[in-house]
């Protein structure tokens, strides 16, 4: 009969998924055409911002690598696709993968969209860089052991930065605790990880009030006053999107950011609408994996940043960094894997084993890909400043920690790792 | 035997559906699987909408339904059938529809159109604020679940997707076809034809106009949330997004654009819309503009839709009067 | 009792707000029977082109004092969209109105990218400049008088449209046109007249609101379509159609938020659809609503 129904379908539909392992056909061709790389970020809703931002420093960093021939010596060429909701980025993803065919896929911000295309992503064996979104996901880590995908450091890497350069700076200079943080699993992991990391260190503290905003909400007024009410001494806030300088003005005009210390880990998202006349000196920033005025920073990064500066008259946040690690370690991979093989194209498996363990400088500094394909990079939080020649603030004294000791190792349980992990500070 | 033209568009399209695996590349294949899904939550949508004359704003909650049901079922309690699934997902859909119904039924036009657009989005805002229970923005996993018994263990998801489950989906439109074909034209269907024209007369004729539109309305959510079971498989996940808003608005639409006065206007308008965002979504990023403004023409121009239009083309081709 | 206070007052700003926006909605459906879908996006609208407007005034060296009635002259300016969209509905006016309700939701998906093209995707906002009217405490109570003008402002629009809609002329006309157009038009009103320019009017008040929340808020892509709930609700506890209803509704909603972010936190959002399921139970028309058949 030839062969049978069931294989026929089985292969028709795997075709898609195993011209990505760069099977059979592959490496005759492949030298001579372009290599495709697939990008899913955000580009309407509340992700937008932070999507366009890494949509261009992969643009910026594909410019760069084609004009010096390329990665192995193939141009790259960019395949862009919107990630919206669960369902729909599923799809953009198989069209990428199936109908394109593209080499690699790499973007992802929202961390409920990670969830569901991780497992697609294993089942369609694609290599899969995600920048952002990288969940606790309850306590058992949903997919401890992934091929195909490689993610991000933990979203709570600055939560524990935060906290352990408050314990640092602050000790003992702070009694009432509030926490004002956006209603969903971020915001409730990030603000649970502060106290975590505060009891862990025996620091005396009372929780006065949580507030918890619904997500993106831009009428705050009620929980500035309820904070008021509370009167605490340090304000924790997790706060990203556009509520986030929203909450400043409405807080500043409320007289609520004399005098009490503010602890916001991820307020960099939003770094250029923190503006100085109502965002407070010696508030603790975070600028998670890239400040984009870092007086240390590489060439390649100031190079960057001024780039952005001049073609999008804006200073980029940190998700630009998330793209262009991505990118940029896929390249090191890639030609690491070619030159072990001698100059051969290498399969898609080559990479990922020569992706474990490599080491990239990314635009904010230091960054690696861990055994369990989580990514380790160099965050950077400090104290806000205004002086400077911008209209909103940035960073007088910062420090800068790499994630092997802000997030939790291999295997582990996280709420575990936070009371017994050694902390450096 | 002499068959009706609707007969042969069924079959016709059935056999279309049926070829397509083979004939189109396998993307292509995967993103049928939410066609379905879409399709048999509509066939329902448009019992109400199209024969009824309710319009509800808030449809997409029981695709919501349909989803996490699933992921309750199969992952929660490990009941890995999906036709254990199917059947639950169902029960689950009219025990929720029966209260929202029976509140809502006095209300017609504008009034039940925002009346289900509330209950839409409280249902939306309990699934992310009840974390615990729903997983909030994470959502709920909805593992891979048997068909028919069948593990099909040697496909990945990708090949199951494009391959045995693509049948079964197949079938399942044609049942759900067939069954709302009965509907349609058995007597509660007239009933519902009389309602939609004129409801007062209808009353006056003995017709208890509240406990029709409620029945519509709990059918239609059945056949939504088997719809969303579907969905859920191909996802998943089940995750609050589903249920949004501009979700039932984009059910509206799919409606509206197959035509909601064609038996077939769903599934026509399933497909169109489908197609058009996929090709869309890759060819610009202000697609929604597009798709907006493609709304509104129809809306203006073509009100009937794609399969009314198709049917007015028919009918004059075959010299009978429009 | 401070506390309490300022809670009470943010409640009471937000309602103003929301006043405006579900007043342009009543107005509209009352007299045209359209429920607008794309109130939101007006209203985003008024608050993206409200930051280019005072931009543009302060460049032009404009008082800064005059920020409150330049946000209202750029509201009002936005009314020219009015009539071309009113337009595009007429086409579908004498069939379901179902299908106008569709028109305007395609309205909201076309929106969504005007947005994100004219101003990309970052969230705008204005600086502090509204501060400069000053701020009113009283001991750990304050609010910005920013705050009180918009208020103030809300109130007076309430009253004028108020006063205009049952003491003039034109007002009464257009209200008769709402019980009954047939008749409106046999006694020889222009109605397309009408209905061109209470559509506008109700974008205006759309886009005004909009534009006066801005110095205190932000403009970001998804505003328009998470409103159009809170609108909604507003609509429906207070009744379709009835200004009064708006009056109601918004303060309902405006302190209930307020004050359930205070004291009851867990519920924030479910309270407002738990208020509006209460209505819907106790008494369906909405507060000031009119039975419907």
């Amino acid at each position: 009969m030839g062969i049978s129904r069931r294989r026929f379908l089985a292969s028709a539909a795997a075709v898609g998924a195993a011209s990505v392992t760069g099977g059979v056909f592959a490496p005759a061709i492949a030298q001579n055409t372009p290599l495709k790389v697939g990008l899913l970020a955000p580009r309407a809703g509340i992700a937008a911002a932070p999507g366009v931002n890494g949509i261009r420093a992969t643009q910026w960093a594909v410019e760069r690598f084609n004009k010096e021939g390329g990665i192995g010596g193939r141009k790259v060429e960019l395949v862009i696709e919107e990630e919206s909701s669960p369902k729909d980025t599923i799809e953009r993803f198989s069209k990428l993968v199936q109908q394109e065919k593209v080499d690699c896929v790499q973007g992802i911000v929202s961390s409920g969209v990670g969830l569901a295309l991780g497992p697609a992503a294993e089942e369609a064996r694609a290599l899969t860089i995600y920048w952002d979104g990288t969940t606790q996901d309850g306590v058992v880590e949903k997919m401890p052991n992934p091929r195909y995908l490689f993610r991000s450091t933990d979203n709570e890497c600055e939560a524990v930065m935060s906290s352990l350069l408050t314990v640092k700076h602050w000790k003992g200079k702070f009694v009432t605790v509030a926490g004002i943080n956006p209603d969903y699993s971020y915001g409730r992991n990030n603000m649970a990880a502060f106290i975590a990391v505060l009891k862990r260190f025996g620091i005396e503290h009372k929780v006065v009030t949580e507030q918890w905003p619904k997500v993106g909400t831009m009428d705050l007024t009620s929980h500035v006053a309820a904070l008021k009410a509370a009167k605490p001494d340090l304000i924790f806030s997790s706060l990203l999107f556009a509520d986030l300088p929203v909450f400043m003005k409405q807080a500043h005009a409320a007289g609520l950011t004399e005098g009490t210390k503010l602890v916001f880990p991820a307020a960099g998202w939003q770094h250029t609408l923190m503006k100085k006349e109502f965002t407070p000196e010696g508030m603790l920033f975070g600028h998670n994996t890239l400040y984009f005025a870092n007086p240390n920073a590489s060439p390649l990064a100031k190079e960057f940043v001024s780039w952005y500066e001049k073609t999008h008259k804006d200073y980029p946040e940190w998700e630009a960094d998330r793209a262009y690690f991505a990118i940029a370690s896929y390249k090191a991979a890639v030609e690491k894997a070619m030159k072990a093989k001698g100059g051969k194209w290498p399969s898609q498996d080559d990479v990922i084993d020569a992706m474990v363990g490599l080491e990239v400088e990314s635009l904010g500094g230091k960054g690696s890909w861990r055994k369990d394909h989580i990514a380790d990079q160099t965050f950077t939080q400090g104290f806000t400043t205004h002086k400077n020649s911008y209209d909103f603030v940035t960073l007088g004294t910062f420090e800068s920690m790499f994630s092997t000791s802000l997030q939790k190792p291999p295997g582990a349980d996280f709420w575990e790792w936070i009371k017994t992990a050694k902390f450096d500070i | 035997m002499k068959m009706s033209s609707s007969a042969w568009v069924a079959i016709a399209g059935t056999a279309a559906l049926a070829a397509l695996p083979f004939v189109v590349p396998p993307y292509y294949v995967g993103l049928m699987i939410p066609f379905f899904g879409y399709a048999i939550a509509l066939l329902g949508f448009n019992l109400l909408f199209g024969y009824t004359g309710q319009l509800s704003f808030g449809h997409a909650m029981f695709l919501g339904v349909g989803a996490y049901g699933a992921a309750i079922i199969a992952g929660v309690w490990g009941i890995k059938s999906f036709e254990v699934v199917l059947l639950g997902v169902m029960i689950g859909a009219a025990i929720i529809a029966l209260p929202i119904g029976l509140l809502c039924m006095r209300y017609i036009g504008i009034f039940f159109g925002m009346l289900t657009l509330a209950f839409g989005m409280l249902f939306h805002s309990f699934l992310f604020k009840f974390y615990h229970l729903t997983g909030g923005d994470s959502g709920m996993r909805v593992p891979r679940m048997n068909i028919l018994g069948l593990e099909f263990t040697k496909y990945n998801k990708v090949e199951l997707l494009a391959g045995p489950f693509y049948y079964y989906c197949l079938a399942l439109l044609v049942i759900a076809g067939l069954v709302m074909w009965r509907i349609v034209h058995s007597p509660f269907g007239l009933h519902l034809k009389t309602i939609r024209d004129n409801a007062r007369k209808a009353e006056y004729l003995g017709v208890h106009v509240h406990r029709f539109r409620l029945a519509a309305f709990v059918i239609s959510a059945v056949f939504g949330a088997a719809g969303g079971a579907i969905l859920g498989f191909r996802i998943g996940l089940a995750d609050p997004e589903l249920v949004y808003w501009t979700q039932s608005g984009q059910l509206v639409f799919m409606a509206v654009l197959g035509g909601f006065t064609n038996f077939f206007g769903p599934i026509v308008g399933a497909l169109t819309y489908t197609l058009l965002q996929d090709q869309l979504q890759s060819l610009t990023e202000y697609w929604r503009f597009i798709l907006g403004a493609i709304l509104a023409l129809i809306v203006i121009g073509v009100p009937e839709g794609i399969a009314g239009l198709a049917a007015n083309i028919g009918r004059r081709f075959n010299g009978k009067t429009a | 009792m401070s506390a309490f206070a300022n809670i009470v007052a943010g409640g009471v700003f937000h309602a103003a707000v929301l006043f405006l926006v579900a007043a342009g909605l009543q107005l509209v459906f009352g007299v045209q029977k359209i429920v607008n879908l794309a109130c939101g996006s007006f209203y985003a609208l008024g608050a993206y082109f409200g930051i280019i407007f005072i931009g543009y005034a302060n460049e032009l060296g404009v008082s800064p004092w005059l920020i409150l009635p330049g946000l209202i002259v750029s509201g009002i300016l936005l009314g020219f969209i009015g009539p071309p969209i009113e337009r595009m509905l007429r086409t579908v006016y004498g069939r379901d109105e179902s299908f106008q309700l569709l028109l305007t939701f395609a309205l909201v998906l076309m929106f969504q990218d005007v947005f994100k093209f004219v101003w990309g995707a970052n969230p705008r906002s204005l600086d502090s400049t509204y501060l400069i009217y000053g701020t009113i405490s009283a001991g750990d109570f304050s609010i910005p008088v920013y705050n009180l003008l918009v208020i103030l402002a809300a109130v007076a629009i309430a009253a004028g449209l108020g006063g205009f809609l049952k003491g003039t002329n034109y007002g009464r006309i257009l209200r008769a046109t709402a019980e009954n157009r047939a008749m409106s038009e046999a006694l020889g009103v222009d109605v397309r007249r009408i209905y061109s320019i209470v559509f506008t009017l109700g974008a205006v008040l759309g886009t005004t609101a909009g534009a006066l929340v801005v110095p205190t808020a932000a403009a970001s892509l998804d505003m328009a379509i998470e409103f159009v709930i809170e609108a909604f609700a507003v609509v429906v506890i207070g009744g379709l159609g009835s200004m009064r209803g708006a009056l109601a509704g918004a303060l309902i909603v405006g302190l209930i938020r307020a004050l359930s972010i205070v004291y009851f936190p867990e519920l924030e959002v479910l309270a407002i659809y738990m208020i509006v399921i209460a209505v819907l139970l106790l008494r369906p028309v909405g507060l000031f609503g009119r039975a419907v058949a």
